[in-house]
């Protein structure tokens, strides 16, 4: 190298490696599954320990992936009727409902332009085994207006591979804005109770404007709806571990 | 009320029920209550002592439990008598055996002839005057009176009933729960009554129950789960059909 004054360069030393802990950070996403969750209600915590127990027990025997809405997943389950004795449906997740051992989540694909919706229950036996193909989170929690939105955007390839996920860390979300058939639809996605943001309404601004009059700018500031999850879900993220662990 | 599946792969609905501190209170011979059997008064649920007179204490007292919320009779066969004070445990029960469960319904309160005997009412348009939800005509001309018994609104619910052959599906020893086919009267963590069943066709069912009750201090130890024969466990993998 070149010095500027003539003499020897300075021993410059080489810069210290950044050591990247990625266990450290794995560790700080954590998804704790909406059906462990206890819904508000009088009924007794024994009741909700118990149903935990036999999930944990289950979730030990057989992995339930984490997933969300949005997410392309692909379900085998157990058919007395079919000749190889097993069902393979490929779908993308609309809703996840229920809580404790009936939680359920819909999967949704069109088959030869008829559209399918299956709806699964997370702990039945009969599921053989639950892969997801592709990871991405949409805008809203409910995908259900995919049922009055254009064929193509349901549609999934059956024999789909898994798309490979690069880091561990962060779940992409779809921005996508999806384009609806035209009116009639199975519900008024354009009201402000459904709060959808994943649609592209090409409504005049009058019926926009119109169907903002059903808005209820109150809800957000009632108190005896807010129901604050933080400390039960702490807990309930602590036994999970411990037992999963065992 | 949770679901529970089959080794075929069948959910159904279960109810669980707690036995909550049961105490055997008094043992009533078959000449001094003049039925036709012995009975058993049993107590359920304690609850404070300050809120009844000393009087209604007599009973806990002589058997030497604390005041309980609920007491009721079982009629029972002279072999299957029960020494008062010893406590009653989920595990009187196995899973297979069938079961009545009775309770108070929920109480709904005045109601109208609609909603109480399941009237269908009158049309809601078509020259219908001020009559939606009556019950319209309520005794012939020939009768020339209203019999007893015709059905009218009034207060409806908070009444005893009973749900017959429920099965028992699983019993949990350690939190003394007994998950039973089906939904039961009353509502959530309500106070219940448990007996084997009357019906007929359930009356050889119970192959070798503990008789006469399950005592905790004897030598048997079960685990802390008991399952019937047809229950899919958890820890078994998933359902494959051959």
């Amino acid at each position: 190298r070149v010095s500027s004054d003539g003499e020897p360069p300075k021993f410059q030393p080489p810069p210290k490696p950044v050591i990247i802990d990625r266990k450290t950070q794995k560790e700080e996403r954590r998804f704790l599954s909406p059906e462990f969750i206890p819904p508000r209600g009088r009924t007794d915590p024994l009741k909700y320990y118990i149903e935990r127990k036999d999930m944990i027990q289950r979730r030990k025997v057989f992995n339930i992936p984490e997933f969300y809405v949005g997410h392309v997943l692909a379900v085998t389950t157990a058919d007395p009727y079919a000749s190889d004795k097993s069902k393979r449906f490929v779908g993308i997740c609309i809703q996840r409902g229920g809580k404790g051992l009936g939680a359920t989540f819909v999967l949704r694909n069109v088959i030869e332009d008829q559209g399918v919706e299956i709806c699964y229950e997370l702990y039945s036996p009969r599921i053989q085994a639950i892969e997801v193909l592709k990871l991405e989170k949409r805008l809203d929690e409910n995908l259900m207006y995919l049922r009055d939105a254009l064929p193509e955007y349901s549609t999934f390839d059956v024999n789909m591979k898994p798309v490979p996920r690069m880091d561990h860390e962060e779940i992409p979300v779809n921005k996508l804005q999806v384009r609806m058939k035209p009116k009639p639809w199975s519900k008024r996605w354009e009201r402000p109770k459904y709060n959808i943001k994943g649609i592209k309404f090409e409504l005049p601004e009058h019926k926009m404007k119109a169907a903002q009059k059903w808005s209820q700018p109150w809800l957000e500031f009632d108190m005896l709806r807010e129901y604050d999850t933080s400390k039960i879900e702490e807990k309930i993220w602590k036994e999970l571990s411990e037992e999963l662990e065992k | 009320m949770m679901p529970i599946w089959t080794k075929s792969g069948e959910k159904h609905a279960v109810t669980l029920l707690k036995v909550q501190d049961c105490h055997v209170l008094r043992y009533i011979s078959k000449e001094e209550s003049g039925g036709k059997t012995a009975r058993l008064l049993v107590g359920g649920k304690n609850a404070s002592p300050f809120s009844k007179l000393e009087s209604a204490h007599e009973i806990f007292k002589e058997a030497g439990v604390p005041r309980k919320q609920k007491v009721t009779t079982f009629n029972v066969t002279d072999d299957a008598i029960i020494k008062p004070g010893t406590p009653l445990y989920a595990a009187h029960f196995r899973p297979g055996q069938f079961v009545d469960v009775t309770a108070k319904t929920i109480g709904k309160g005045f109601q109208g002839v609609v909603k109480r005997w399941g009237f269908k009412g009158q049309p809601a348009s078509h020259g219908q005057t001020k009559t939606h939800r009556r019950p319209g005509a309520i005794s012939t001309n020939k009768a020339a009176k209203v019999y007893r018994g015709k059905k009218m609104p009034g207060k409806m619910g908070n009444i005893y009933r009973t749900s017959f052959g429920l099965k028992v599906w699983r019993i949990n020893t350690k939190h003394d729960i007994i998950y039973v086919n089906g939904s039961v009267p009353g509502y959530t963590n309500c106070l219940v009554k448990v007996r084997d069943s009357k019906l007929p066709t359930y009356k050889d069912c119970n192959k070798n129950p503990p008789f006469p009750t399950f005592f905790a201090d004897g030598d048997e130890e079960l685990p802390e789960d008991l399952f019937d024969e047809e229950i899919f466990q958890f820890t078994d993998p998933s359902v494959t059909f051959a």
